[in-house]
């Protein structure tokens, strides 16, 4: 049995577990999901994360009189029950403005999940949501073009745009990588990806690849008439070589370029998204690493407060999850991160796992990604939940195409012109998707035989991180 | 480590029933006449593949890369061979859910 906690000379709570305080408009505010250990008393443990997130780490008796820490300190201010799960509660804390370094999403994530998170009180932790408010949104650059912008330097309106992750294959030559990435532009698509841990490997260097997948978009721009790009992955080992590919990838003239922000980290991504503004390139972000911090229910950070944080740290789109491929992703919770990324007021709303009003003022919002497992089938149904606003990214459900790369961007481009004419018609998407999707490939061979390669697919997996209001 | 094979097996022996990367080439090369249906470029090396990628790709750039691009004659092949494959793959345990299965 586990050693029971006891606190220190002084109780928590006295100083941090404030029922009476009403947050105000200017303060960060946090939900966490805590399992507390045994026998630790809700309100004692809830104050404890809010030292621990706050002022706590800086508490040694005689500083305590040098340093006003009764302005500067988080303030528990509710506790509620996590519906259907008695083994944990939510714990509300408020955090002073002030408390942070503007701009830097970096400094609040220091506190709010930093030593907090091994602190002994607990068995588990999870952050589950935070307020921004929006004279803290102000100081963030956010993202460097934001949705319209990017409509604009595209030149693409009124539908989801489609991509694709160009897998490396035939030997991993770049040379051959350019010529699937021709391929998938030149079948349809808007959009080719670098995978996200291709950086420079010895099998394909940066450069070469960058130069060679310019030249393929280049060709496919010039005959099909449209603005076409490839998200260049510029992750590297320092900032310093990341922003050399970066500034290389706008000397050959590429619109758009790539970070892993998690794995690259927050203050590079913060740093190249600052840059990607100034010099007008668009930032597409991957976030390979995200299910170790927000797919245990428990214990981490959840993924809405990671689009939160992207947001301000800057990126133009962010992989979302896919609602119906066969990754992770609760529909309702999906759609109230989706809302979190694009929109510029979200209401609170525990249907979809909202804890808090956020207000983003007049920063520009993200492009969510839906991408992984998804094919023709998927995309009445990819229209109908992530509307225009959105990149469909088929990955497989292109290059897996029997025909090959730029059949299967084809059948992607047609359904998705299908589906939105459908839709703009005014039918529904869902109910009538394989006859809007059967009638399309009366024109499209390439549709049709995406249609009869997928069609037995089914995606039935259950999610592991439903949300609570759903548990029971 | 393993000996990497420095040959290709050809396309009758390829995995998936020949839906792979190299067979989709070996049978656009078939629709394209670069070489007749009896080749199934059985021990030929990678360069050989390489080579016969770049006529592949030298003839699709022909059709915008595209079937339904392509002329009645070469469109009425193109489903022949294509067809007929996509039969065999998926009696050699072949689907399109394999396509998908690693992706993130």
């Amino acid at each position: 049995m586990a050693k029971a906690y006891s606190a220190g000379v002084k109780e928590y709570r006295e100083t941090y577990w404030m029922p009476e305080y009403t947050p105000k408009d200017t303060d960060i505010l946090a939900c966490f999901k805590i399992t507390p250990q045994d026998g630790v008393p809700r309100e004692e443990v809830a104050a404890a994360v809010a030292a621990e997130s706050s002022t706590g780490t800086w508490t040694t008796v005689w500083t305590d009189l040098l340093t006003d820490l009764d302005y500067y300190k988080g303030r528990a201010y509710a506790i509620e029950d996590v519906p259907g799960d008695d083994t944990c509660f939510y714990a509300f804390v408020a955090y002073p403005i002030d408390l942070f370094e503007e701009g830097s999403v970096v400094n609040v994530l220091t506190s709010l999940v930093g030593n907090v998170f091994g602190f002994k009180a607990l068995r588990a932790l999870r952050l589950e949501d935070i307020r921004f408010p929006v004279a803290y949104v102000m100081t963030c650059n956010g993202p460097p073009q934001g949705i319209q912008v990017e409509r604009d330097i595209m030149n693409k309106y009124g539908r989801p745009l489609l991509g694709c992750t160009i897998k490396p294959k035939l030997g991993l030559s770049a040379k051959n990588y350019g010529r699937a990435c021709y391929e998938g532009l030149r079948g349809g698509l808007d959009f080719t990806k670098d995978d996200e841990n291709v950086n420079s490997q010895p099998f394909m260097r940066w450069k070469h690849r960058f130069d060679f997948v310019m030249e393929a978009i280049l060709k496919a721009e010039a005959e099909t008439g449209e603005r076409k790009g490839h998200y260049l992955n510029v992750t590297a080992p320092t900032s310093d070589e990341m922003m050399r590919r970066a500034e290389y990838a706008k000397e050959i003239g590429a619109p758009i370029i790539m970070h892993d922000y998690l794995t690259g980290g927050l203050s590079a991504n913060t740093q190249l998204a600052k840059w990607c503004q100034d010099n007008g390139m668009l930032l597409h972000i991957h976030r390979a690493m995200h299910a170790v911090l927000d797919r245990n229910p428990h214990h981490g950070i959840h993924f809405r407060v990671l689009t939160k944080i992207l947001r301000l740290s800057g990126g133009d789109h962010l992989h979302s999850g896919t609602v119906v491929g066969k990754l992770e992703g609760d529909r309702d919770a999906t759609l109230g991160w989706i809302d979190t990324m694009r929109d510029s007021y979200i209401k609170e709303d525990r249907s979809r796992g909202l804890f808090f009003d956020q207000d983003w003022g007049s920063m520009p919002g993200v492009i969510p990604v839906a991408s992984g497992g998804i094919h023709v089938w998927h995309m009445p149904a990819l229209v109908n939940i992530f509307g225009d606003d959105s990149v469909l990214q088929f990955g497989g459900g292109t290059l897996g195409h029997p025909w090959g790369n730029a059949a299967g961007a084809a059948a992607n481009r047609v359904a998705v012109e299908a589906c939105v004419e459908a839709r703009n018609q005014g039918r529904e998407l869902e109910k009538e998707g394989k006859d809007i999707l059967t009638a399309a490939a009366k024109h499209s061979p390439e549709l049709g035989a995406a249609m009869e390669t997928w069609k037995e697919i089914k995606f039935e997996f259950d999610t592991v991180d439903k949300l609570d209001v759903s548990h029971k | 480590m393993a000996n990497k094979p420095d040959k290709y097996v050809g396309i009758n022996d390829d995995v998936l029933g020949g839906m792979t990367t190299i067979g989709k080439v070996i049978r656009d090369a078939w629709v394209f006449g670069i070489i007749p249906e009896t080749e199934t470029c059985k021990n030929w090396n990678i360069a050989g593949i390489n080579a016969l990628l770049d006529k592949v790709n030298t003839e699709w750039d022909k059709y915008g890369c595209l079937v339904s691009h392509l002329p009645p004659e070469l469109a009425k092949r193109h489903q022949r061979i294509h067809g007929a494959a996509l039969i065999k793959a998926k009696q050699a345990g072949w689907s399109g859910e394999l396509e998908t299965e690693d992706e993130k």
